[in-house]
């Protein structure tokens, strides 16, 4: 796996957790909604495999399996079908920010909460995701591509855009 | 002889397939495989309706641009029967030219929220087993996974060239030296070092 493939889908990840604020045990219980406890036992496992980001502030580089990588896709899928009417809103909010300013507000504030939580604030890329203005582009791609792999071939639609960024 | 009718929904779209099975491949009377008409609905927006041939086109046209929006690459698509351009980040524009003589293009603009439900709708399509849809013939049909697969092999190439490149051109240089290599005068050289 190329080390951007990884971090895509980890930011991936980070925008679903923006959205469900108890996003760390959905991770888990989709996981073991969708058969995985064989690859993805525990939280800490799916917390060690998310370190392969190279933008994280434990940042290790263990080498992630295929399957592993494949059951991320699979919950990550999975979740996006799950939260796609808050993903929807989300992007909506930002087509008619004068109504709707709130929502995107409120998602731009937690993202950049997560952002100085998770992930290295002193690399160049990270500083971007903490600038309200600069993220605005990140965001919306991002939510993109989660509302375009809803169906039932979107873990493959995903697992392509991913191999191949 | 009856209609049957599909209809594939999506928050605020709707896309109805509207055709007959093909009796003569033994179809179930439920199936759709002759297309004769869809609409596509979108909430305050104008209906699109076309015939069969436009289908597949429309089709190629969002989901090539889908891709060249999540692949950060100039979001433009243009053909003989759609033209779709990001006005900005938020925004998209969409013109639908009429096959018709003298009927003017059908001009909409619609958000990320919208396209997104536009193309589940047409994957929802695509992945029914109760609709049929013939090859539209277009170069874009390339399965992803192919698509995928063309890629990993010039990756590889690319990859596998640059060794190869340099071991065949060490391997060139270095046979010419052979013409350069005096075995005699090295074998008086190796006695005379020999007798000292």
């Amino acid at each position: 796996m190329s080390r951007h493939s990884i971090e895509k889908l980890d930011l991936l990840l980070l925008i679903l957790e923006t959205i469900d604020l108890n996003g760390i045990q959905s991770i888990y219980a989709f996981s073991n909604r969708l058969n995985l406890n064989y690859i993805l036992p525990n939280k800490v496992t799916i917390w060690k495999l998310r370190n392969n980001n190279p933008l994280r502030k434990s940042y290790v580089n263990n080498n992630i399996k295929l399957d592993q990588f494949d059951a991320l896709i699979k919950i990550t899928v999975e979740m996006s079908r799950y939260l796609y009417p808050y993903i929807r809103e989300v992007l909506q909010s930002k087509e008619d920010i004068d109504i709707n300013s709130i929502v995107w507000n409120d998602f731009n504030k937690r993202f950049i909460e997560l952002i100085k939580e998770r992930l290295n604030v002193d690399s160049m890329r990270v500083k971007k995701f903490l600038n309200q203005t600069e993220n605005e582009e990140f965001i919306i791609n991002s939510l993109l591509t989660l509302s375009l792999c809803i169906s039932n071939k979107g873990h493959q639609k995903l697992k392509n855009f991913l191999i191949d960024f | 002889m009856m209609q049957n009718k599909l209809s594939f929904h999506q928050s605020s779209v709707s896309l109805e397939i509207i055709g007959l099975p093909d009796y003569s491949n033994n179809e179930n009377k439920d199936q759709i495989s002759i297309i004769s008409q869809w609409k596509l609905t979108i909430i305050d927006k104008p209906l699109i309706e076309g015939k069969f041939e436009h289908l597949g086109p429309i089709m190629d046209a969002f989901y090539i641009y889908s891709n060249l929006l999540i692949k950060n690459e100039i979001p433009v698509y243009e053909s003989k029967l759609i033209d779709i351009r990001a006005d900005n980040l938020y925004m998209h524009n969409i013109v639908l030219k009429s096959s018709k003589p003298n009927i003017k293009p059908l001009v909409l603009k619609i958000g990320n929220s919208l396209l997104s439900d536009t193309i589940n709708c047409f994957d929802q399509l695509n992945e029914s087993s109760m609709v049929r849809i013939k090859e539209t013939g277009l170069s874009n049909k390339i399965p992803k996974k192919l698509k995928f697969n063309l890629n990993y092999k010039n990756k590889f190439f690319n990859f596998i060239i640059h060794p190869f490149i340099a071991i065949c051109s060490l391997i060139i240089f270095s046979s010419t030296l052979v013409y350069f290599y005096n075995s005699v005068e090295d074998k008086e050289n190796n006695e005379f070092i020999n007798s000292k």
